[in-house]
């Protein structure tokens, strides 16, 4: 019985202590620092505590690179972790944060309701909560600013880039997904803009909830009903790439102008192929920069806007022939 | 009296060989969080006080907290029992804080001298300000000295890790009597989600945010009864229909999580009045919050149930030989059954908890539990082979894997390297009981 005990307790030191140098890599800025002088001696700026959404997806992980990076870059240290879909376990990790005595707590809620009650006990600790592209919906919760793309901006350019793929001409869908406020607000702005062009029209409009497979069976529904169809506007890349499945189907890609949301991999991919016409695509790097500088901001005790959008941009082929990420 | 009560501990030490393990944890932990923390609350205030230079103009600088307050009111009357000038108050966040200093700038008698919290102190603020209002250019900005102590070893950190570990240590009770068995259950998890989904969806239909207690104790039962029947659903196919408990029990996790997410339609249910929190949230005896209290009950409980009295004897006799068991006159379906009800039981409460916990209920909770679960009754040292195992054992198991968890991140570890040292972990454990059941052999 003692002797494997004991072999368990060395094993675990063993890898323990293999933690604890990679940890201390991390947090020299802070360590560094002269602690013991009261005096006006500028002190490590602390911690920031992150937690994403999941790891597992690049957009996000892409987030949590950016704000490693700015936060190195304005002297804190961070502690990046996800929840992983899990409201629990980022309850958990926020109340670590507490414990940690961070200094800010950037958030991509797991659960946007669910997430208010982790934001109620930093807001009693008094430490301050940004959220970084999903908002928290718990209004007795208090979040300093929310980071995040501008949809409906980012709707109306990819209007403007259904009105160039058609030069100004032709019937249009939209596979859109109305539940969610990101998908909302998309649509709105396509709609307003291509409202606004006389020679467009929309001849149908079905939700196919971000979801790929969904997007796909809702696309041949509308080929099948629309067969002069000349372009299709998908809320985002999933769905966009669920229309090229469909249109590969019947082999119409390319003559159907998709124009899509996001820019992900696979879908940039597409748009070099031909295949997608262009993306509204957003900047997850710029959300995790944009997150860091509005913490030191708030920390400098200046106002924050209680929301800021970052703009999308339109990426073509043109674009995506230029992009080093791709093959 | 005395010599029982050391027998007793000697028992205790001697079969909880992982309690060893839980406190050189505890100690490694204790020891690598150890840094030089600035001195807080009250202690901080008095420290500080001392240093302050005697006639300066004093601004406190203070955020909002109780922390803080404890530390502005300290310092005030520090400063009057030394003889101080009364000071000047400064507490809120960061853009308050610069508004009321730049305000005091403008004042015929600026302060000198800024005696802040350690937490202000860590602002950029300062260097902000003393760039932006000449006035303020040459502000004496003060901190408490910073002593060292530990930020596993503290009281809201160890409150912290207990809290974060009562939902999967009150479920492996009921997994600890199901292993013990010589079975697996690997729907916890989803009735974890299902009963969470239920008592937010209940209480959603009994009123909502205005909900009476009357209305969520019954939404809480109710949604622990379903968790119950479900437990009871899978007993009958592993009793009756002698379908493997994997097998069973991994289709009724299936169908939970399905319920689950027909029920909410795949959203998170919200409608929940504040007062909900109470259990998962609140705090009663010694400060420990109340779903603590609750996971120590349940234990006592359980252990009494499984070494005191007969129901317990025959989980072990059933677990050790099912043959001989039966010879021997026991009602080896009952007791299998009584187990995985049992599971189902504790499995609800848990998902009560959680949704207590996060006011709200969603079918995503609970996802990947019966790992946990299981780790933790298998790092406790019961074994899968059935027959072996004890209840605080598995507690044990529960915060050896809490503890793991929490100071890890406590140290920076980021989470990719969480999931290899966990994984090692219940690896150790499980050939710890290999080896140990060799030696016996």
């Amino acid at each position: 019985m003692k002797k494997p005990g004991f072999i368990l307790c060395a094993a675990l030191c063993v890898a323990l202590t293999g933690c604890n140098n990679q940890a201390s890599n991390q947090t020299d800025t802070q360590a560094a620092a002269p602690t013991g002088s009261p005096s006006a001696a500028p002190a490590g700026k602390g911690v920031i505590g992150v937690s994403l959404l999941t790891m597992t997806n690049p957009f996000f992980k892409e987030i949590g690179d950016a704000i490693d990076d700015e936060a190195k870059k304005a002297g804190y240290s961070t502690t990046i972790t996800a929840g992983e879909l899990d409201a629990a376990k980022q309850r958990d990790q926020v109340n670590d944060f507490i414990v940690k005595k961070v200094s800010a707590i950037v958030l991509c809620p797991c659960d946007s309701k669910a997430v208010g009650t982790a934001i109620q006990a930093a807001n009693k600790a008094g430490i301050p909560v940004f959220t970084a592209d999903i908002a928290n919906l718990d209004k007795t919760a208090k979040v300093v600013t929310h980071i995040a793309t501008d949809n409906y901006a980012g709707g109306k350019l990819a209007a403007k880039g259904m009105i160039e793929a058609l030069n100004g001409k032709g019937k249009i869908a939209i596979i859109s997904h109305p539940e969610v406020e990101s998908g909302m607000m998309r649509t709105k702005g396509f709609k307003e803009v291509i409202a606004g062009d006389k020679g467009i029209k929309i001849v149908a409009e079905l939700p196919g909830n971000g979801d790929r497979a969904l997007s796909f069976k809702v696309a041949q529904d509308i080929l099948e009903k629309n067969p002069d169809l000349d372009g299709i506007f998908a809320i985002n890349d999933p769905s966009a790439l669920g229309v090229v499945a469909a249109l590969e189907k019947v082999s119409r890609v390319g003559k159907v102008k998709i124009i899509g949301f996001d820019g992900q991999k696979e879908a940039k991919q597409a748009i070099k192929e031909g295949k997608i016409f262009a993306d509204s695509i957003q900047f997850p790097d710029k959300i995790g920069r944009t997150t860091v500088q509005a913490i030191t901001k708030y920390l400098s005790g200046e106002k924050v806007e209680p929301q800021i959008l970052i703009p999308t941009s339109l990426y073509h082929k043109a674009e995506a022939e230029k992009d080093p990420a791709l093959k | 009296m005395r010599s029982s009560f050391k027998s007793v501990a000697g028992q205790f030490f001697s079969s909880y060989g992982m309690l060893g393990v839980l406190l050189i944890l505890c100690a490694y932990f204790t020891v690598t969080t150890y840094r030089d923390e600035p001195t807080t609350g009250r202690a901080g205030a008095v420290a500080l006080a001392k240093q302050l230079p005697g006639g300066a103009r004093i601004v406190i600088v203070a955020q909002n907290g109780p922390d803080e307050d404890e530390f502005v009111a300290a310092l005030r009357d520090e400063l009057k029992t030394r003889g101080f000038p009364s000071p000047e108050i400064v507490q809120g966040d960061p853009p308050t804080v610069r508004e009321k200093l730049e305000a005091l700038a403008k004042s015929a008698t600026p302060p000198t001298v800024a005696a802040a919290s350690p937490t202000c102190h860590e602002w950029p603020l300062f260097d902000a300000v003393k760039k932006a209002v000449p006035a303020l250019a040459n502000l004496d900005v003060r901190s408490p000295q910073a002593g060292r102590s530990s930020a596993f070893l503290s009281s809201s950190n160890l409150s912290n890790i207990a809290d974060q570990t009562a939902v999967i240590a009150i479920i492996a009770i009921g997994m600890t009597m199901v292993i013990i068995t010589g079975g697996i259950d690997l729907s916890v998890g989803s009735l974890l989600a299902l009963s969470a989904v239920a008592t937010a969806w209940l209480i959603g239909a009994w009123g909502g945010a205005d909900a009476s207690s009357g209305a969520m104790l019954f939404a809480a039962l109710s949604a622990i009864l379903l968790a119950t029947l479900v437990g009871a659903f899978s007993a009958l196919m592993i009793t009756v229909f002698n379908i493997p408990p994997f097998i069973a029990t991994l289709a009724m996790m299936q169908v939970a999580s399905g319920l689950a997410f027909i029920v909410t339609k795949g959203q998170s249910l919200y409608d929940i009045p504040p007062s909900f929190t109470w259990l998962g949230r609140g705090t009663g005896l010694f400060g420990l919050p109340n779903s603590v209290l609750l996971m120590f009950a349940l234990y006592v409980l359980a252990h009494f149930l499984m070494t005191r009295t007969v129901v317990g004897r025959h989980i072990y006799a059933v677990g050790g030989n099912a043959q001989a068991a039966r010879y021997g006159g026991i009602n080896v379906k009952r007791i299998l059954a009584f187990a995985y009800v049992v599971s189902g039981f504790v499995a609800g409460l848990g998902g009560v908890i959680t949704a207590s916990q996060l006011k709200a209920g969603a079918p995503t909770y609970g996802v990947g539990y019966e790992l946990y679960v299981i780790a933790a009754a298998v790092v406790g040292g019961t074994s899968l082979s059935g027959g072996e195992g004890r209840i605080f054992g598995t507690l044990i198991g529960a915060f050896i894997i809490a503890v793991i968890r929490n100071g890890m991140n406590l140290m920076n570890v980021e989470s990719y390297t969480q999931k290899v040292v966990l994984g090692l972990v219940i690896l150790g454990a499980v050939l710890l009981d290999r080896l140990r059941r060799q030696r016996r052999a």
